[in-house]
């Protein structure tokens, strides 16, 4: 049962899945764009739109969850501060390493630490102080920020081909892509379970619009990427057209989806015309 | 490498936290209707909480950014020049929420027929003119009454405000508004903290408010408690990182 304010939602695969897959997915995307480095080329930047397919998948199957439970105020607003929290926590734990002098390795792993920390905070803020009292509330906030601060890392790192924030910053920073990844990222998360919402709402056909909305995102920013001077053009013409063939295959799977799930599809013909209707 | 500690500001992170608490008191102020006044069912504009505040609280961030390089890229930034760039980002919002008010009203009173009308009050606070004789059954009001429109203007106030004193306070951290990397941060920073501040605030409205008249804004202790929470997290967060990154 998942209505639009009703009980748990379930689905084929259960929460504990989706996180695993979100999270390993998702920061092994981000991490093995470190083969750009260990190479000396930039082709591989397409594996962190990869990885943010993954992590979107994960904040969208979240925000399923715990907006079957109705919050009020409409679905897109979790997308949001999921991004919210995930900008803030993305850019101190990507900035954190320079700062401090550690590898730059650790800084994903601190992003989506901190991203998971700000997440529980703002859950237990909503049940315990604005008494929303939705169970899974601390949970799912966790869960959202976090894979919102996956997306961020994941979309950014295929613009700029790596996740330093040496990189990072004047290729998604100062260009401004940092906006495009913003709200397309919140896009990803919030607005599969907004379009798929209602009592006929089924896990896979929400994940698919989840993953045929990464990819289109994923689209852009591989355009993005030609903008940026340290990457050659193959690379971000790589990250667009892997984009653009998940976007076609999620896109007619959503399509059968659909139509498997409605309750029928007719074509209705045409209006009638005035005289036909006296 | 930079030692953390000396870049940690109080009084930044202290005036950033209050910005955030002033967008989280703002969004209390806008006539939000939701889904129910798409349909012109519920009193305010039809859309969520999160849109109208974000679309007000945006164009104000853009109005004080436009005003804070105005001024302070000869390098030197006064507490006079501090209030103009507050005031514009205050103003732009204003503007932005108006302008959306007077639109959405003007779609409800000759789109769909509707007299704007609140159903919390029987008599408009500002106007003391009688509301209950004109809400349509079984809706709860309809467009956005005088008074709604007045608490949504403080609203924008307050929103742009706040989301212009956090963008302001992060850029003194470096205080070079010709670096495009510390505006692009400074903004995408405001704006996080703004969207986080706004979604809490919604969530404590839960759905729909008319402004100050309404039965709702009793709650608002509860909101400014965790916008104070949430945004002095964000604050702590984010001002190293200004330092950090030039």
């Amino acid at each position: 049962m998942s209505t639009a304010a009703g009980g748990p939602a379930g689905g084929g695969l259960n929460p504990n899945q989706v996180i695993i897959l979100g999270a390993v997915g998702g920061l092994a995307g981000i991490y093995l764009t470190m083969l750009n480095q260990a190479m000396d080329t930039t082709i591989f930047s397409f594996l962190g739109g990869i990885g943010a397919i993954f992590a979107a998948v994960w904040g969208a199957d979240a925000v399923r969850r715990v907006c079957s439970y109705g919050l009020g105020t409409g679905v897109p607003s979790i997308g949001m501060v999921a991004l919210g929290m995930g900008v803030v926590a993305t850019m101190f734990g990507l900035t954190l390493p320079k700062v401090i002098g550690i590898p730059i390795i650790a800084g994903p792993i601190i992003s989506f630490i901190v991203a998971a920390i700000i997440g529980l905070l703002i859950g237990l803020m909503s049940n315990k102080i604005l008494m929303m009292n939705i169970p899974i509330m601390e949970k799912s906030m966790v869960e959202i920020a976090g894979a919102g601060a996956l997306v961020m890392i994941g979309l950014s790192t295929a613009i700029a081909g790596s996740f330093d924030i040496v990189a990072i910053m004047p290729a998604v920073v100062e260009t401004g892509f940092i906006a495009l990844v913003f709200i397309g990222g919140a896009m990803t998360i919030l607005h599969p379970f907004n379009a798929c919402l209602g009592p006929d709402e089924k896990q896979d056909r929400t994940l698919g619009v989840a993953v045929s909305k990464g990819a289109l995102i994923m689209a852009l920013v591989g355009f993005a990427s030609l903008a940026v001077e340290s990457m050659d053009a193959m690379s971000g013409a790589l990250t667009t057209i892997v984009g653009l063939v998940i976007w076609v295959v999620y896109f007619k799977k959503f399509m059968k989806n659909t139509h498997r799930d409605s309750y029928l599809v007719t074509g209705t013909g045409l209006l009638p015309s005035e005289e036909e209707l006296e | 490498m930079i030692d953390p500690i000396t870049i940690i500001d109080p009084i930044t992170i202290i005036l950033i936290t209050l910005g955030g608490v002033l967008i989280g008191l703002g969004v209390h102020f806008i006539p939000v209707g939701g889904a129910p006044a798409a349909m012109a069912q519920a009193t305010g504009v039809g859309t969520g909480t999160v849109q109208l505040a974000a679309g007000a609280g945006l164009t104000g961030l853009i109005s004080a950014g436009f005003m804070y390089n105005n001024l302070a890229i000869d390098g030197i930034f006064t507490s006079v020049d501090y209030i103009t760039v507050v005031a514009s980002g205050a103003i732009g919002s204003m503007i932005m929420i108006s302008v959306t008010m007077f639109v959405g009203q003007l779609i409800y009173v000759y789109g769909v027929g509707v007299p704007p009308v609140s159903a919390k009050v029987k008599k408009d606070p500002i106007t003391g003119d009688v509301q209950d004789l004109y809400v349509s059954r079984g809706t709860e009001g309809h467009g956005v009454p005088t008074v709604s429109f007045v608490s949504g203007t403080i609203g924008g106030l307050l929103g742009g405000l706040g989301g212009s004193m956090i963008y302001v306070q992060l850029m003194e951290i470096v205080g070079d508004p010709s670096n495009m990397a510390v505006v692009a941060l400074a903004g995408i920073f405001a704006t996080g903290v703004f969207y986080v501040n706004a979604v809490l605030a919604s969530y404590n409205i839960g759905g729909t408010i008319e402004g100050f008249h309404d039965p709702k804004f009793k709650r608002v202790p509860k909101a400014i408690i965790s916008c104070l929470i949430a945004s002095l997290i964000c604050a702590i967060i984010a001002v190293p990182i200004m330092g950090g990154v030039v």
